[in-house]
């Protein structure tokens, strides 16, 4: 059997190319943008996509598809890309004034015309899936606000590459979700602290957080108001807001997704992540978007994109094994929460993982030299990077910024010293994630994502059980965060595919709003 | 030799440090309320928040890191992202 990519890079290749895109981090001048030309790449794997055990009946509202079942369903007749737009359209003009998700939408009549266009006969994998990208991408056909005073009315000329790479491949964008403001915190009324979007599993409830930042986009998805979307991950936005709303999502290996197009907070921290309703869309998502592009040096010199499809394809055989041999550790204290609730879900993942074939679990690993030091304030932060984009706004007026101006005013007062020691670190911190911690395991079950999001490791968040709020009472998703070395994608896709094959937690739709 | 007698700035000296430093660059933050919970932000948070950080360069300066550690190869093999290669 064919390895997953994590065991065949080099390690040292890796790190020498973070050190690179640090290194490159004081140049970013050169890297003005520029129209993107298309992305018309999409890999043959995605012919792949699996048939549809359900029948149209049993799936009930066409909003309910996923994207495997949308491309099955067209592929043999059963829906056209017209019928899966006036759904979705019928459901956000209905619910969306409780869930607030949408920053911007498209008019019906444009959308219709999208999903009726001809192609030029290739292989358009995502026709008709309606998608939901954060407010951040750059769309030629919406503002681009980024949840922000400081972008309002910003039209881009140019499609973000991930949004034109949906595009080329079929996909509709059905409208920009909300965000938090600049890419952090949930979203809110722009320069204020009033929040907006909802959690899609407490709707009539404001107070329970939808998580951020890529808010919107988690909430659309798990409510129904697009079959799946992108969000962004500088520090936990994607699998923050997939674990608060029971969303698979994958934030993949730094520069696999072109940043090109998309507001920027970090130039060594920024990732693209698909966020959808289970493991085999989010494979889908990372096959249609993981490919070079001229206007990112970052999406260069990378292994070419691995069988994403297929690794998110359950195996066959006694108990469904995950499809590799593979080790899982768990970090220090993540069995033990300090919420009896979770902690006795996670015991339970913990025996059914084990319970898996070709899973190894090897306990609590032990961390890495200076964990602590390397990953907390200051070494483990990035304050300089986004002053640096934003000294033009920061001039013109402070209060655009709201509630996260110390963040973007923070990078004025460090000095080049600590700048520099920041990076020492954090190659320092990679060096050892993968010489002293991934030595004791293939995937590692953590709490946060921080160290990871730093050093640029995949991580795939995946629901694992439902809990009770005590704010509103309402039954709410839990999930986990399953991190992996660099180029572990496919690694993390088959746990999630063998855990999601034998339990139904992913399929559980929230309950409509009332009133 | 004379004995040193450094002593660690006090917020007031910090605060006059943060303001000239964004004044310096041309920000302007006077145009927030001194002091408003209520309001998104105000001077009073933005100075506190700002001496946390200038706080923070003492720890980032004491790590103690090994000059040797050297970041390997600073122009590796993807500068031909911008050499016009073809991509294989």
């Amino acid at each position: 059997m064919r390895p997953p990519q994590d065991t065949v890079i080099s390690r040292r290749w890796f790190l020498e190319r973070m050190a690179w895109i640090t290194t490159a981090a004081a140049g970013a001048e050169a890297l003005v943008p520029r129209p993107v030309m298309g992305a018309e790449r999409t890999s043959s794997y995605l012919r792949e996509i699996p048939i549809s055990i359900n029948t149209r009946q049993q799936v009930g509202e066409l909003t309910e598809l996923t994207i495997s079942e949308t491309v099955d369903f067209l592929r043999r007749g059963v829906v056209s890309p017209e019928d899966l737009v006036r759904a979705h359209v019928d459901r956000i003009d209905r619910y969306d004034q409780f869930y607030r998700a949408y920053a911007g939408r498209p008019s019906l009549d444009a959308l219709l015309a999208s999903a009726s266009s001809g192609t030029d006969g290739s292989y358009q994998p995502l026709k008709g899936v309606c998608l939901a990208p954060k407010d951040n991408f750059y769309t030629t056909d919406m503002l681009t606000e980024g949840g922000s005073l400081v972008f309002e009315g910003f039209q881009p000329h140019y499609d973000a590459t991930a949004v034109a790479s949906i595009r080329s491949a079929g996909g509709l964008i059905i409208g920009k979700a909300q965000m938090g403001n600049l890419a952090g915190g949930r979203a809110q009324v722009y320069g204020t602290t009033i929040p907006t979007t909802r959690n899609a599993w407490t709707p009539n409830d404001v107070n329970y957080s939808p998580a951020g930042s890529s808010s919107g986009t988690g909430t659309a998805i798990a409510a129904r108001m697009a079959v799946a979307g992108l969000g962004t991950q500088t520090g936990g936005s994607v699998v923050g807001p997939g674990n608060a709303q029971g969303l698979t999502c994958i934030k993949p290996t730094f520069g696999r997704i072109s940043l090109h197009g998309v507001i920027p907070l970090s130039y060594t921290r920024d990732h693209v992540g698909p966020m959808a309703r289970n493991v085999m869309d989010a494979a889908i998502l990372l096959q249609v978007l993981a490919h070079p592009d001229p206007n990112d040096p970052r999406t260069k010199g990378l292994p070419p994109a691995p069988n994403y499809v297929g690794s998110a394809a359950p195996t066959l055989g006694l108990n469904a094994p995950v499809r590799w041999p593979t080790r899982v550790g768990v970090f220090p204290g993540w069995s033990d929460p300090g919420d009896e609730g979770v902690a006795r879900m996670r015991a339970d993942f913990l025996r059914d993982l084990e319970s898996m074939g070709n899973v190894q679990l090897v306990g609590e690993i032990t961390l890495p030299e200076q964990w602590e030091e390397l990953t907390s304030q200051p070494l483990g932060g990035s304050h300089g990077d986004p002053t640096a984009f934003f000294i033009e706004p920061l001039r013109r007026d402070v209060r655009l910024f709201g509630d996260r101006l110390p963040r973007f005013l923070n990078g004025m007062l460090q000095s080049a010293d600590t700048y520099v020691k920041v990076q020492q670190a954090r190659m320092l911190l990679l060096h050892r994630i993968q010489t002293q911690l991934f030595n004791q395991c293939d995937v590692v079950l953590t709490e946060g994502s921080g160290a990871f999001d730093g050093t640029g490791m995949p991580v795939l968040c995946m629901p694992i059980g439902f809990d009770t709020d005590p704010g509103s009472g309402m039954s709410v998703p839990r999930g986990v965060n399953l991190a992996a070395p660099p180029f572990g994608e496919e690694r993390l896709f088959a746990v999630a595919a063998a855990w999601q094959a034998r339990t139904d937690y992913h399929t559980v739709r929230p309950e409509d709003p009332v009133g | 030799m004379k004995e040193k007698t450094i002593h660690s700035p006090s917020d007031e000296e910090l605060n006059v440090y943060i303001r000239t430093r964004y004044q310096l660059l041309g920000v302007d933050i006077s145009v927030l309320p001194d002091s408003d919970p209520d309001a998104p932000m105000d001077q009073e948070r933005l100075l506190e928040n700002g001496r946390s950080i200038l706080r923070q360069e003492v720890v980032a300066a004491d790590f103690d890191i090994d000059p040797q550690f050297n970041l390997p190869v600073p122009h590796p093999a993807p500068f031909v992202a911008w050499t016009e290669e073809v991509e294989k």
